[in-house]
């Protein structure tokens, strides 16, 4: 696990500008073709908008959200491309008992299906809810955005970035970033004044720009705080626990031991007239 | 049929109604993991991407776990406090103990996607996972609940020369059982520090790992008086109440800190809303009205120590308010607010009775069939004779100092 001091400047990141995204759903597609992806039956008004489907799933590591919303009077929409947030500290690779997940060099957040023995920790610590599994099978396995790391490891940009007309844009986390503080300071009046992803779970791979504030759009708010600190504040405790408990209760057993022994034997020397009396004590 | 298969059957028919009541559960218990293993869990289960773990682990892992901390509990207080008058409690908190966690590891195995690859754990080390922790400690703890079991077995088959060993051990295994223990126990509260913005203020704070394992320790004494109170009313044994009050003068302390601790943790480190949700803050008053302050009190009163009932009633209350705690952690305070409640499928529920029959079956079978409660161990010498053979030569009973040796 990298510490919190680490620098992700240099990871590749994406820029999603959900001001800019026209809905068009071309990165789904795209997404579903690299990764060979099955499709899932078109359902209207499944979900809690327009989407579809009405859940990123198994089938599905990337998908576009619909939001309505009245501006002036108008009818307006936004989109918000949902998919996984590839951590700078990842909390799937963090509690994954046997180490399946592991955060690249390059920035992607990638899954060993090979090491995975199904335990879905990975789905109970994820903030952003992007595990999913294979519920449809005896011997299922955990899905999620890999971030085309087979793509971003030839030099190649991923699958959904490359086929998104106008919104997402992918490059280093340091240039991301400064691009994005330009388009907030540049234009004020088209975004909310945030970037979703600088700092949320301590740093990710993808980072929002917005018109809508974060909440209204269904972004979650999420801890700050990289989320492997948690649970190691406690899990490092652990050593010094062990030793601390089994030495204590060593020694406590040890001088109980001994009071009793001594007992014992003073008893053997007062009470050597009747042996008979005293045999119990072991 | 084979003439042993005929034994064992007509062993069987003598059992009492309840037993094969018992038999029949786990029977269908089984069934139904094969049933999970033929169609998947998607299938037999209402787990979902948004209820990755239900029942099974709510009940069968998280619940299970501190339900069988007798065994660490009694041992630390026999032997390493030296309350030795408690001995005869031992034995069968280690049985219970041992059951317990190797039924644990049974749910544990049903519920993971890819249970044949449950050894991965010891070969992909990932120390930062907590589940890592709890899965090696598990093994590390069944492996040496395991070893104390041996005794009576070894006693039954009067292999001797490993019962010195085995009692050669037992200060080594008793302190390894607390420490190990103390390890898992509070992990298991750790497994819910990374669901930072899922679980509710009610129950995240980041001193849930020291809850958990404080829980643990009253849980385990209340599982002794439980056990040892019904062991008495069916199996015909020996009434303990004198041996238990001692244990009943312990647990209103370990409640009282418990409670102080988790009230501080509540109300000065969890960070959230405390109270907008109804039904969880009634959840909440629940778990520790009836598992944590009544028992305390009931257990303040001396003539309420020293009545068997009494006893059991307390004992029952605190650990009603465990398992409520811990579905209230896993299960109940993760659920948001949006979301459609889940609920345990057939299946699931049929697997989790199977495991709790089969609990109470194998104690029972292991109780009739080796010395688990007739254990006396200061009448039996294990010091290393000229050469080794048996102590007993003439087969003795167990329990009946030998003449040859002493």
């Amino acid at each position: 696990m990298s510490s919190s001091t680490a620098n992700f400047d240099k990871t590749k990141a994406f820029l999603i500008d959900t001001t800019k995204c026209t809905g068009c759903r071309g990165c789904q597609v795209a997404c579903k073709q690299w990764n060979q992806l099955k499709a899932e039956d078109t359902k209207f008004f499944s979900g809690e908008g327009y989407q579809n489907p009405p859940l990123m799933s198994e089938y599905t590591f990337t998908r576009v959200k619909f939001k309505d919303y009245q501006k002036n009077g108008q009818n307006e929409f936004a989109f918000y491309k949902e998919m996984c947030m590839h951590c700078n500290e990842p909390a799937c690779a963090s509690v994954c008992p046997v180490g399946a997940f592991k955060k690249t060099a390059e920035g992607p957040v990638i899954y060993d299906a090979k090491r995975c023995i199904g335990c879905r920790f990975c789905m109970i610590a994820c903030p952003f809810g992007v595990p999913k599994y294979e519920w449809s099978k005896a011997f299922p396995l955990v899905r999620k955005c890999t971030g085309c790391y087979s793509r971003v490891k030839e030099g190649l940009q991923p699958a959904c970035a490359t086929a998104c007309p106008t919104a997402i844009s992918y490059g280093s986390r340091a240039e991301m970033l400064k691009e994005a503080g330009k388009r907030l300071k540049n234009r004020p009046e088209r975004y909310y004044n945030a970037i979703y992803g600088k700092d949320e779970a301590g740093g990710t791979s993808i980072l929002y720009l917005t018109q809508q504030p974060l909440d209204e759009l269904g972004f979650k708010p999420v801890t700050k705080r990289s989320l492997p600190s948690y649970t190691w504040q406690a899990l490092r405790l652990v050593p010094g626990i062990f030793l601390t408990v089994g030495g204590g209760l060593s020694l406590v057993s040890w001088f109980n031991h001994r009071k009793e022994r001594i007992k014992r034997e003073q008893d053997q020397l007062n009470g050597a007239a009747a042996p008979e009396n005293k045999e119990v004590d072991r | 049929m084979t003439a042993a298969a005929r034994i064992i059957i007509n062993e069987i028919k003598g059992y009492h109604n309840f037993l094969k009541l018992m038999i029949a559960l786990v029977g269908l218990g089984v069934l139904a993991s094969a049933v999970r293993f033929v169609l998947g869990l998607g299938v037999t289960t209402n787990l979902n991407d948004v209820y990755p773990w239900g029942l099974w682990i709510s009940f069968d892992v998280v619940t299970a776990v501190p339900l069988a901390a007798g065994a660490f509990t009694l041992g630390a207080i026999v032997h390493c406090f030296h309350i030795k008058k408690l001995e005869p409690l031992v034995r069968p908190a280690i049985v219970t103990g041992f059951l317990g966690y190797s039924l644990v590891s049974v749910g544990l195995l049903l519920d993971l996607g890819q249970p044949q690859r449950a050894w991965h754990t010891m070969v992909y080390w990932n120390v930062h996972s907590p589940m890592f922790e709890v899965s090696m400690c598990i093994m590390a703890y069944t492996t040496v609940l395991f070893l104390e079991f041996l005794s009576p077995v070894c006693e039954k088959f009067g292999y001797h020369l490993p019962l010195r060993v085995l009692r050669w051990l037992e200060m080594p295994l008793v302190i390894g059982a607390a420490s190990i223990s103390t390890l898992h126990q509070s992990s298991l509260g750790t497994f819910f520090l990374i669901a930072v913005d899922k679980l509710h203020a009610l129950w995240y704070n980041p001193l849930l790992p020291l809850l958990f394992w404080m829980s643990a320790i009253f849980t385990g004494i209340s599982i002794i008086i439980l056990e040892a109170t019904m062991v008495h009313r069916f199996m015909g044994q020996p009434d303990e109440s004198e041996l238990l009050e001692v244990l009943t003068k312990i647990l209103p302390w370990v409640l009282g800190v418990y409670l102080v601790v988790k009230l501080a943790a509540t109300t000065l480190l969890s960070h959230g809303p405390l109270f907008d949700r109804p039904s969880l803050l009634a959840l909440f008053l629940a778990e520790i009205i009836i598992g944590v302050i009544a028992p305390m009190f009931m257990f303040m009163k001396r003539e309420y120590r020293e009545d068997q009932r009494m006893q059991l009633r307390g004992a029952t209350l605190v650990i009603a308010g465990l398992v409520l705690n811990r579905f209230n952690v896993s299960m109940f305070g993760m659920e948001q607010p949006d979301q459609l409640i889940y609920y345990p499928s057939i299946i699931e529920s049929l697997v989790t009775i199977g495991i709790i029959a089969a609990h109470i079956l194998f104690f029972v079978l292991v109780a009739k069939y080796f010395p688990i409660f007739e254990h006396h161990p200061e009448t039996v010498d294990y010091s290393i004779p000229d050469h080794a053979r048996r102590i007993e030569p003439d087969g003795g009973s167990h329990g009946k100092k030998s003449e040859t040796v002493a």
